[in-house]
């Protein structure tokens, strides 16, 4: 990989093996911009993403055959919830004209010969003035920007334009700050006093997998710390897990029998060695 | 794209877009002849010009429509929304299309 290093089209090139990203047919990478985020993952492109009129106008594409990006994060498919603004209803698609409030997009759905219905009446049900939700790939044709739709169907909760309006707003927080830690987050702020202790359990919050998020935060805490722990058949003593979470000696015993009653943990040597049950 | 946007707005927004198009839900309080007093999310009480197309037939109403001053707005057109509908959440969706923090979602 070491001749590639220098290549200014592969700015990942040099960490050996980074590369399998970069399929054949895009030489550019298409992410040189965003280090060590969500991008350049193929798999986005099975994603689907809630967004609004105006991202899909603000997306930017490295070139006409390039993955789109909102915010430098990839995009696949993507949902939307808009009102129908006119439907014209064609031989082979329909085109849906739609304004969400931020902006006003086209809609295409091609339509299957077999299936399309006597003129004037829309294969999907949907009337103007509706909402309906539409999921489909942004795509470009001159200068303009349509949404290819696979999938279009009428939005018959009046809270489904409100809900999408949320939706939208979380999953741009989710991209920006990672997926919420629940119970974790909590665990985080009731140890800040413990400075060391705390600086190391939101790395493990971040490494380990979210299997003990449900837990109440001082359950999560001795889960976390025993999963830290070497791999030992005698288990983890007792007190080495009271000196490792906070917390008064009958909580700690409380949790440690209601991990025990509900299988997280299991004893070992004697009843005061525990270790987790993966 | 900035001549086809319509956000949502509350009583208390409207007076920032006068002469645009705006969406409000709200609550029809009384018709008099082609005018409807309503009750937006926040609880303040808007002038609506009726559309002579306008099929409203259900108290709770969103209204598209362009801003004549802070407290009138000319319908183009209304969506029934049924006989029950939650203003909290729309307030809440409403505060969160306009805040800072989403300026580039909204």
């Amino acid at each position: 990989m070491s001749q590639y290093s220098q290549n200014p089209y592969y700015p990942n090139g040099g960490a050996g093996g980074g590369g399998g990203y970069m399929t054949g047919g895009s030489p550019y990478g298409s992410t040189s911009g965003s280090p060590g985020g969500f991008a350049n993952r193929g798999s986005a492109a099975q994603s689907l993403r809630p967004v609004t009129v105006k991202q899909l106008f603000n997306a930017t594409q490295a070139h006409t055959d390039a993955e789109w990006h909102i915010d430098d994060i990839e995009v696949g498919q993507i949902s939307l919830v808009a009102q129908v603004m006119s439907i014209q209803a064609q031989t082979t698609n329909c085109v849906y004209w739609l304004d969400d409030g931020t902006g006003r997009i086209e809609a295409r759905h091609w339509v299957d010969s077999s299936t399309m219905q006597e003129d004037g009446v829309d294969p999907n049900g949907i009337k103007e003035h509706d909402y309906i939700r539409v999921m489909g790939n942004l795509k470009t044709f001159g200068n303009k920007r349509y949404v290819n739709a696979t999938h279009l169907r009428v939005c018959s909760d009046p809270y489904e334009p409100y809900f999408h309006t949320l939706d939208v707003c979380a999953t741009k927080l989710i991209l920006e700050r990672g997926p919420p830690n629940k119970q974790g987050e909590r665990v985080a702020q009731g140890t800040t006093q413990a400075g060391g202790i705390s600086a190391y359990q939101n790395q493990t919050h971040a490494a380990t997998s979210d299997q003990y998020s449900h837990l109440p935060p001082l359950e999560r805490a001795i889960c976390v710390f025993l999963l830290e722990q070497p791999p030992n058949d005698e288990g983890i003593h007792v007190g080495n897990i009271a000196r490792a979470v906070q917390g008064s000696p009958n909580d700690i015993s409380a949790a440690l029998d209601k991990l025990l009653d509900d299988g997280h943990i299991y004893t070992t040597l004697d009843e005061s060695h525990y270790a987790l049950s993966v | 794209m900035a001549e086809h946007r319509s956000p949502r707005v509350n009583s208390a927004r409207l007076a920032n877009f006068v002469g645009q198009t705006v969406r409000i839900t709200c609550k029809v309080r009384k018709f008099m002849n082609h005018q409807a007093i309503v009750e937006c999310s926040d609880g303040g009480e808007v002038t609506i010009n009726m559309s002579p197309a306008a099929d409203i037939s259900d108290p709770f109403i969103e209204v598209i429509g362009k801003v004549l001053d802070s407290t009138t707005i000319q319908m183009m057109a209304a969506i029934n929304l049924g006989n029950d509908f939650d203003m909290k959440i729309v307030d809440f969706v409403i505060e969160k299309w306009h805040s800072q923090q989403f300026s580039s979602v909204f």
